[in-house]
């Protein structure tokens, strides 16, 4: 089964959990192989930066990423079910982005 | 009058007009002659106001009153309070100047849309457009926090307006959305405020870096600290940074396309207003421009990727604003006088850019009431002018040359290579590239393709001045594209003294 194929399957199955009943389009699933592709290099090339704090910390991270995204893949479909507008997931994240901005200024600046 | 007085008005008059339309209710000629001469006074005004401080209320510094100053004993000559800062102050330099000057020019873009595109122009809705912009010059002049605080609320609630307005299906569900989430941002912002107001004594931020340099305060300490991260967390919302993203592209697709484009200019230069006043408090902790770096690129990241699999424009085109705005991030980030300069320049450049895009695509919905990409296409036979235009607005977000992103976002990239920071430079390659790829998606659906039957045009003819808009702000494009000093010029001092 290619790459193509297991999204479309993908997008299938989330659709059906959401009850959406959009077609599945050539133009859906190519949107959805370019953005996976784009988050995942994205978020490797991000994850170089590391090399600022430990090079070794970063070969470590590139290697995590890298299974956690070959692991999880595709991941687009996910994240776009959950960047939704449902108000219980957005007060999730704000809440989920609240601690962890709190907790990074507090203990952040002590180690940097 | 005080020449300095001016700098007031660029607050005080879009307010007075706002509540002078909110009460022309059916009156339609008079609403749009008043309406049509404060947008055309408010860009005018940044222009004839010479640079300096207001003083509300007269109330100047000790230091600065010769006549109150002399033969005070040294016990306050010589301690905090003689430079203290008692009543609200407005500063303008040549960066506020610009931005004031650029939002007035969108705000004139979007009133002349709309007075235009709507058949019974409503006094409220300009009233909330007008207040919007009041709201949002204040927070770019202000040099008082909790003055900030109160137009940061007061512009939350005029957004909310003008998605309620717009009477577009389930707007009513986002308003609630944003301000629901707005109670949340609004009051830990409020408590960032009144932890500084009580550790420094002030709400001036001038007097709060005298304080912190004074070593008055340790600016290290647990609760500044905690003040940083609330008031970061309360900037992330006004400015629709992750996590607030989702709900910011919301917004901007629930309202109408002129109010879309002046929505998202609030968004900008409220990121810019609250993100150089974060800078000039706690850059002496360099944790800030770090969580800065990383949340805007995170906000790229997002942003674009959930850019590309939406299908419906105005849910794209918001957000890629909110992409873009990850790059204003990055500049005010990287922390030097140059990455500044590029932030800032890519902020001016992105508000009238998404502008464009928004009165541009808006075109489409005035057509078609739709702004479903499945249900749309053929467009490029109804008006191919505008189709050229949507299309150079398109390429100007990009970043291709010549137009005026190329400039900033150029310069962004080379700022982040100065920093020793190269990779953020290719993230920003190769996220532009994403962008116009997302955008070539979009305008192939929407203009290029065959145009599906069941897709109803309507006879309403494009006005002519929306045509005039998306014209000129292409040319502001090209001109900021050839002659980005023009802008960069003026904002390098403000970005010079924040290093």
């Amino acid at each position: 089964m290619s790459f193509y194929d297991i999204i479309l399957k993908r997008i299938r199955k989330i659709q059906e959990k959401a009850e959406e009943e959009e077609p599945i389009t050539n133009v859906t699933a190519s949107a959805m192989l370019t953005a996976e592709l784009t988050l995942i290099a994205s978020v490797l090339v991000a994850v170089v930066m590391v090399r600022l704090i430990h090079p070794v910390l970063m070969i470590i991270m590139i290697a995590a990423v890298l299974i956690i995204a070959l692991m999880a893949m595709p991941i687009m479909p996910r994240l776009r079910r959950e960047q939704n507008d449902d108000l219980n997931n957005m007060m999730f994240y704000v809440v989920v982005a609240l601690g962890i901005i709190v907790a990074l200024f507090y203990w952040g600046n002590l180690n940097v | 009058m005080n020449a300095n007085a001016l700098i007031a008005v660029m607050v005080i008059l879009p307010i007075a007009s706002a509540l002078f339309l909110n009460l022309l209710h059916k009156k339609d000629r008079t609403i749009k002659i008043l309406a049509i001469i404060t947008a055309i006074v408010i860009p005018i005004i940044p222009l004839l106001t010479p640079y300096g401080s207001h003083f509300f209320g007269g109330y100047v510094p000790l230091a600065q009153n010769a006549t109150l100053a002399q033969g005070l004993p040294s016990l306050i000559t010589g301690t905090q309070l003689f430079q203290f800062h008692p009543g609200v102050m407005y500063v303008f330099t040549s960066a506020q100047q610009l931005m004031v000057f650029v939002l007035g020019l969108i705000t004139f873009f979007a009133i002349f849309t709309f007075l235009n595109e709507t058949k019974r122009p409503s006094g409220v809705y300009a009233f909330l457009m007008f207040m919007g912009t009041a709201s949002v010059s204040a927070i770019l002049l202000s040099d008082d926090i909790f003055n900030i605080f109160v137009f940061f609320e007061i512009a939350a609630l005029a957004q909310v307006g003008i998605i309620v307005a717009s009477g577009i299906k389930n707007n009513y569900e986002t308003a609630l959305k944003y301000i629901l989430l707005g109670n949340i941002a609004g009051p830990l912002l409020l408590l960032g405020i009144v932890i500084l107001l009580g550790v420094t004594g002030n709400v001036n931020v001038t007097d709060m870096i005298f304080t912190f340099k004074q070593g008055y305060v340790d600016p290290n300490s647990p609760v500044i600290l905690m003040a940083l991260a609330l008031i970061a967390f309360g900037w992330l919302y006004a400015s629709g940074l992750p996590p607030f993203h989702t709900i910011k592209s919301a917004v901007y697709s629930k309202a109408l396309p002129h109010g879309a484009a002046l929505l998202q200019a609030f968004s900008v230069f409220t990121l810019v207003a609250i993100g150089i006043i974060i800078l000039r408090l706690f850059s002496y902790n360099s944790f800030t421009n770090i969580a800065i770096i990383g949340i805007s690129v995170i906000a790229m990241i997002l942003g674009i990727t959930m850019a590309i699999v939406q299908t419906d424009y105005k849910r794209i085109l918001g957000y890629l604003a909110v992409g873009e705005l990850g790059y204003i991030g990055i500049g005010l980030g990287l922390g030097t006088a140059f990455g500044i300069t590029a932030g800032l320049f890519q902020a001016v450049n992105e508000a009238i850019i998404t502008s464009f895009l928004f009165i541009g695509f808006g075109t489409v919905l005035y057509k078609t009431r739709t702004s479903n990409t499945r249900k749309l296409g053929g467009m490029m036979y109804v008006n191919p002018k505008v189709a050229l235009l949507v299309l150079l607005a398109g390429l100007a977000m990009a970043g291709v040359p010549p137009l005026n992103a190329f400039q900033s976002k150029l310069m962004l990239i080379q700022a982040a290579i100065q920093s020793g920071l190269p990779e953020l430079g290719i993230i920003m390659i190769l996220l532009s590239i994403v962008t116009f790829m997302t955008f070539m998606k979009a305008f192939y659906t929407i203009y290029m393709r065959p145009k599906p039957k069941e897709l109803e045009i309507l006879d309403n003819k494009i006005p002519r001045s929306t045509v005039i808009s998306l014209v000129a702000l292409l040319i502001i494009c090209i001109i900021l594209g050839l002659f980005p000093q023009i802008a960069t010029n003026s904002l390098q001092t403000l970005a010079a003294g924040l290093v």
